[in-house]
């Protein structure tokens, strides 16, 4: 059992602690009433990661299909979105490199993981039926997403480099490259759309997780039962 | 747009098509005949000193043509072929230049509201003041015709010369040439030329000259005369050029279905959360004995 001892301190309260923030730059460890699960370097990580995507996704868009042109408008005109696109994209590659090794290890598939590679069971999930008691800190389909970005990273950064110097490839590179990079984009996008429902409203107390690092117990145990034993050395009541 | 017969028929990145069909003009044309073209490049100086283009180092490639393919600055470019067939030897030239298609790859490719745009008469113009320079109109050309330019960040190509056939003149090329193989006109009157300078030729005893005018590109705004017309790939001419398949699958396919996916993940998102709501712990789950602080 890992806990920490916070003197005079009272549940759910000491956002601004120098204790809090101390333990809250570990990860796996509880804080009072809380757990922590996300340290602030894999906040960080995951915010450069997003920021750059979605920087890259909306000089991209405009793009992409002239229905998305107004977008174009926020970032200063598509002349500034052709360029911004490919440099944030080369960011977007790089924060997810040091994504890919910093979950690394968190983010293998296991046994329990199996729910998520079926249909049903990604349908079983949704209609909160699943079975999540094996389930330890991150859920097959937060690896499953993990798998998916930094694959279709390699695939976006490699299609956009064509893209970005067309000069220097044959033609039939540079027309697969388009529908390469089109595609992944796509399913990226509509991926990251389930992935931010899931992160806020679908499951409170989640968004949270990626702000302050920390969850509360109940939150734990009912998402992550396997990771909250594992925490807390506890059986989890339900 | 203006009184000059420049209505835009199709702009690049137009959500909604912008045909105006207004007014019927007439397509216009060029007419080359590689057969009495002398190789002079009187047409490279004339588009040169015309469009006030820079002057661009000349590449020694090792025959008479000036430098090795078209150029920002270099929009007209003679090209000059050596080809052994059938034990004889042919000295192919042909004047390279965008071609004007009616179904231009360039355009359709293009991602930058109005930056390529066709005019009613048929002929494919670039706007720099629109053009973002992202070299995707490179990709879109079946015949390796725009070039961008690092100096600019625009991409370059030959206009037809629209500001003067705007004003009922012929382009600059057409001017110089000394053979008469260059025309401009109707494209009706040009094809009509091509035919009967294709009948000249098989008199001749080329059986197999033909009027290069591709359908697969919906024709082209510049149409040419070919002796050995059943291998327009002797000329450096693609056999049968058409919009890049990459290009037409984005544009047609991935983009519609693109949009529909983004909308239906948002709305099965929707849906989700008014069919099943948010997934909460217990009312109190919190709180049971002996878990309070330590």
């Amino acid at each position: 059992m890992r806990e920490m001892a916070i003197p005079g301190q009272t549940p759910q309260t000491g956002v601004g602690d120098a204790a809090v923030v101390r333990a809250r730059e570990k990860e796996d460890i509880l804080v009072g009433e809380e757990i922590v699960r996300h340290r602030l370097a894999s906040r960080v990580i995951h915010w450069a990661v997003a920021l750059f995507f979605f920087v890259a996704l909306l000089t991209g868009l405009p793009i992409w299909t002239p229905l998305f042109g107004w977008m174009a408008t926020f970032f200063g005109g598509l002349n500034v979105c052709r360029w911004l696109h490919p440099w944030s994209g080369v960011a977007f590659a790089i924060a997810s490199i040091v994504m890919f090794v910093h979950w690394l290890s968190d983010m293998r598939l296991k046994d329990a993981d199996r729910e998520w590679l079926t249909p049903r069971g990604i349908v079983r999930y949704f209609e909160y039926r699943g079975d999540d008691s094996q389930v330890g800190k991150y859920n097959g389909g937060q690896k499953l997403l993990f798998w998916f970005a930094e694959l279709a990273m390699i695939g976006l950064l490699l299609t956009g480099l064509v893209i970005w110097f067309p000069e220097r490839f044959g033609q039939g590179l540079r027309q697969t490259s388009y529908v390469v990079h089109d595609v992944a984009f796509i399913l990226f996008f509509a991926m990251i759309i389930g992935h931010i429902y899931l992160g806020t409203a679908a499951e409170p107390g989640t968004f949270g997780s990626m702000v302050r690092g920390t969850v509360t117990k109940s939150w734990a145990r009912l998402h992550h039962p396997k990771w909250y034993r594992e925490v807390t050395g506890e059986q989890p009541r339900r | 747009m203006n009184p000059s017969g420049l209505e835009i028929r199709q702009s690049s990145a137009g959500v909604w098509g912008s045909a105006t069909g207004q007014r019927n003009m007439a397509v216009v044309s060029k007419y080359i005949d590689t057969s009495t073209c002398i190789g002079c490049k009187a047409c490279e100086v004339a588009c040169q000193e015309w469009n006030d283009l820079h002057i661009v180092p000349t590449v020694q490639v090792g025959t008479y043509q000036t430098m090795p393919t078209l150029d920002a600055n270099y929009w007209n470019l003679i090209k000059f072929r050596e080809v052994e067939h059938d034990g004889n030897f042919s000295w192919l030239m042909r004047k390279d230049q965008c071609m004007h298609c009616a179904d231009p790859g360039c355009l359709k490719a293009c991602p930058a509201p109005g930056a390529i745009v066709q005019y009613e008469n048929g002929i494919v113009d670039v706007n720099p003041d629109a053009c973002i320079g992202c070299k995707m109109c490179e990709t879109g050309c079946p015949f390796d015709v725009p070039r961008y330019a690092a100096k600019t960040d625009k991409m370059a190509k030959c206009t037809l010369c629209v500001d003067r056939v705007q004003v009922g003149t012929e382009p600059a090329c057409i001017k110089a040439c000394p053979t008469g193989c260059l025309h401009f006109g109707t494209k009706q009157d040009m094809l009509a030329l091509a035919d009967s300078r294709v009948d000249q030729l098989k008199r001749s005893g080329f059986a197999q000259a033909a009027v290069y005018d591709p359908p697969g590109v919906g024709g082209t705004g510049v149409i040419t005369v070919l002796a050995h017309g059943d291998h327009p790939e002797w000329y450096g001419l693609p056999k049968d050029p058409h919009v890049p398949t990459g290009v037409r699958f984005w544009k047609n396919v991935l983009r519609p279905v693109g949009v529909i996916a983004f909308a239906a993940a948002f709305f099965a998102m929707v849906g989700h959360y008014l069919t099943f709501g948010p997934k909460k712990p217990r009312e109190g789950a919190d709180k049971p004995k002996g878990e309070g602080p330590v």
